[in-house]
């Protein structure tokens, strides 16, 4: 459970946490995932993902996500969701012929 | 050995180069001693930061007195009266209260400072100073956010945290008494003693943490050398290395 530190005008919070941090290297490309930190909110969570992932000019930009609020494919369920598309490979674009003249696809 | 620093910006520049060396030093200690890994690998990031400005500041120095010699001779072959640090940061790290107390500290009067030598007429220090800037302004922020977090967290982080405070405090009165050196380099030396008082004051007050009473101590200026039993040690450990084996190379 989260508790609230309150004082005046600053609320903090107790109880470490686990993160997942992505980072974008440029202004317009995609987030990259990582790796994770630890930390009790939000604030340190993003200068602890700074000092771990970004000393060597890895990124412009974080994110930090807490873990838990990541929603995954339920442990054991991955032959279910996964497994009935292995057998269709006419959903790939590779049956697509390309026009002529047409650069960059 | 008897470095000597003749030029009157040289000396004044050894006093923020030896500060930030010893700092960083300090800071170095707490590789694999941090409370957590995160809060480890940021402290030693902010010792590389010290050591890099440090160094920078050196080679500046080094020019300045005509090369005779070079950085680090400057680092490693001067006794603890050829060093100018401010005595603040060669205190230990008793706890973790401890190293943030002093960073902070340091980091709101290095703030002022490195603003103020935007303006310096030598282009390599403004230059330098534009830089450091942003990475004191990151360190504020992070030594700033765990004086919070240590003050209002639980009465022992804030009762751990208010003793450090105490202890620092007599080595907080010379950080103000500027010499005519300091007047000739910085803009304007009154309002870095306003600016750092009031950020310490409304902080304090934020952190629940009592400003401690400024009483007056017979301690003998940093600018003339003088400093606290702990940085012959520091300086031991620390130069060990190069005066054991002069010609290493690394």
């Amino acid at each position: 459970m989260i508790e609230l530190l309150k004082y005046k005008n600053i609320t903090m919070e107790k109880g470490d946490k686990v993160w997942e941090v992505f980072l974008q290297k440029k202004a317009g490309l995609s987030f990259k995932h990582v790796g994770s930190v630890h930390a009790y909110d939000k604030k340190m969570a993003i200068q602890n993902a700074r000092d771990l992932y970004t000393r060597r000019s890895e990124g412009r930009e974080i994110w930090v996500v807490e873990t838990e609020h990541i929603v995954s494919v339920p442990l054991g369920q991955a032959d279910a969701y996964f497994d009935p598309s292995d057998d269709k490979p006419y959903r790939h674009a590779s049956f697509y012929e390309i026009p002529e003249g047409v650069e960059n696809i | 050995m008897g470095i000597l620093i003749k030029n009157k910006e040289a000396q004044f520049l050894i006093r923020l180069t030896d500060t930030e060396i010893i700092l960083g030093q300090r800071l170095a200690e707490m590789c694999s001693n941090g409370p957590f890994l995160e809060e480890d690998i940021a402290m030693s990031n902010l010792s590389l930061d010290l050591f890099g400005r440090g160094e920078e500041l050196l080679k500046i120095i080094s020019t300045i007195e005509g090369g005779e010699f070079s950085a680090d001779d400057y680092a490693y072959r001067r006794n603890e009266r050829e060093y100018y640090n401010i005595k603040l940061v060669e205190q230990p790290n008793e706890d973790f209260a401890w190293v943030m107390a002093k960073q902070y500290l340091h980091d709101v009067y290095m703030e002022r400072i490195y603003t103020q030598l935007l303006e310096s007429n030598n282009a390599e220090v403004s230059g330098l100073a534009e830089k450091v800037l942003k990475e004191i302004q990151y360190s504020l922020t992070h030594s700033k956010d765990w004086i919070l977090r240590l003050g209002i967290g639980t009465n022992e982080s804030n009762s751990r945290l208010q003793v450090a405070m105490n202890h620092l405090w007599k080595y907080v009165q010379e950080l103000f008494l500027f010499d005519d050196l300091d007047n000739e380099f910085l803009v304007d030396t009154e309002s870095i003693t306003k600016d750092w008082n009031s950020e310490i004051e409304s902080t304090f007050k934020e952190a629940n943490l009592k400003v401690p009473e400024n009483v007056h101590y017979d301690i003998r200026d940093y600018r003339k050398g003088f400093h606290s039993e702990h940085l012959g040690l520091i300086l031991a450990t620390m130069q060990f290395l190069p005066r054991a084996y002069p010609d290493a190379k690394w």
